[in-house]
């Protein structure tokens, strides 16, 4: 009798255990989406900024090498400093703190081309969480993109704060549901929301509003300093 | 569980301890390493693209 009381409290002992454990390694899990991915993707988006500009610094023949990014996204409304922008919008490039500009569904335009929409993705929260701030930007702000001769300035004239992630329709080189119905040169920033999950997603669109050519000092535009 | 752990470590108290701490990092370090990059995909968190997917 007793020895069986012994048991069932041996077996009740480490079913608490275990309750105990799991609930500790679901929070390991919160610290490793919220805190390490972070300091990993920042690690290598920094390594790649870098070399980013030292290749733009180097003067040397030849097409420029995009293959570490294309430019840095500015958007003081996001307080987050410069983001890195590269190809492709899978995980396995927005994991390393970018932005990513899409290939698919819909191909995005570049800020160089004369119309267009040049549409980007990053994460709200971990890797980086590059569009964390997305809430913060709001009609008038400016959003501005860095490539190694061209500062380019947009303006925020629209923003959609919860649709479907079956809503390509606001990457259309002409965003209508942002209301514009003629050909332009736009710029659309998609993440996820609410913040900690990917129910929805957010949408803000921006419209080009001038290109300034980068000096020798890369002095940045009025709205960045 | 734990308790069974604790006796089958060898050396004293301070030993233990030391012993303890050092499984511990190692599953930690296991979990950050291996098990999360796996399973972080898999939950839906962290999808940021409209895709329709």
């Amino acid at each position: 009798m007793a020895r069986a009381r012994n048991r069932m409290a041996g077996m009740i002992s480490v079913f608490g255990e275990l309750l105990i454990t799991a609930g500790l390694v679901l929070g390991l899990f919160v610290v490793y989406s919220l805190w390490w991915t972070n300091v990993l993707a920042d690690r290598a988006a920094d390594k790649d900024g870098a070399q980013v500009r030292d290749q733009w610094a180097d003067q040397g023949p030849g097409a420029l090498d995009t293959k570490d990014g294309i430019g840095f996204l500015h958007v003081p409304a996001m307080q987050n400093g410069e983001v890195l922008v590269k190809r492709g919008t899978g995980t396995d490039v927005l994991n390393h703190g970018v932005a990513g500009y899409y290939t698919d569904p819909i191909k995005s335009a570049l800020p160089q081309d004369q119309q267009g929409n040049f549409t980007l993705a990053a994460h709200r929260d971990g890797h980086g969480a590059k569009f964390h701030n997305i809430h913060k930007l709001k009609t008038g702000d400016s959003i501005v993109f860095e490539t190694k001769d061209t500062w380019y300035v947009y303006k925020v004239y629209k923003t959609l704060p919860e649709t479907t992630k079956y809503n390509v329709d606001v990457l259309q080189p002409v965003p209508r549901e942002s209301g514009r119905t003629k050909p332009g040169r736009y710029i659309t920033l998609t993440t996820c929301t609410p913040v900690y999950t990917s129910d929805y997603r957010y949408i803000v669109w921006g419209e080009l509003e001038r290109a300034e050519k980068v000096d020798r000092d890369r002095t940045p535009p009025a709205e960045l300093r | 569980m734990y308790g069974w752990i604790w006796r089958h470590l060898p050396g004293n108290a301070w030993v233990r301890a030391l012993l303890s701490i050092v499984l511990v990092l190692a599953v930690v370090y296991v979990l950050f390493q291996y098990v999360f990059p796996w399973a972080e995909p898999l939950l839906p968190f962290n999808d940021v693209t409209v895709d329709g997917q």
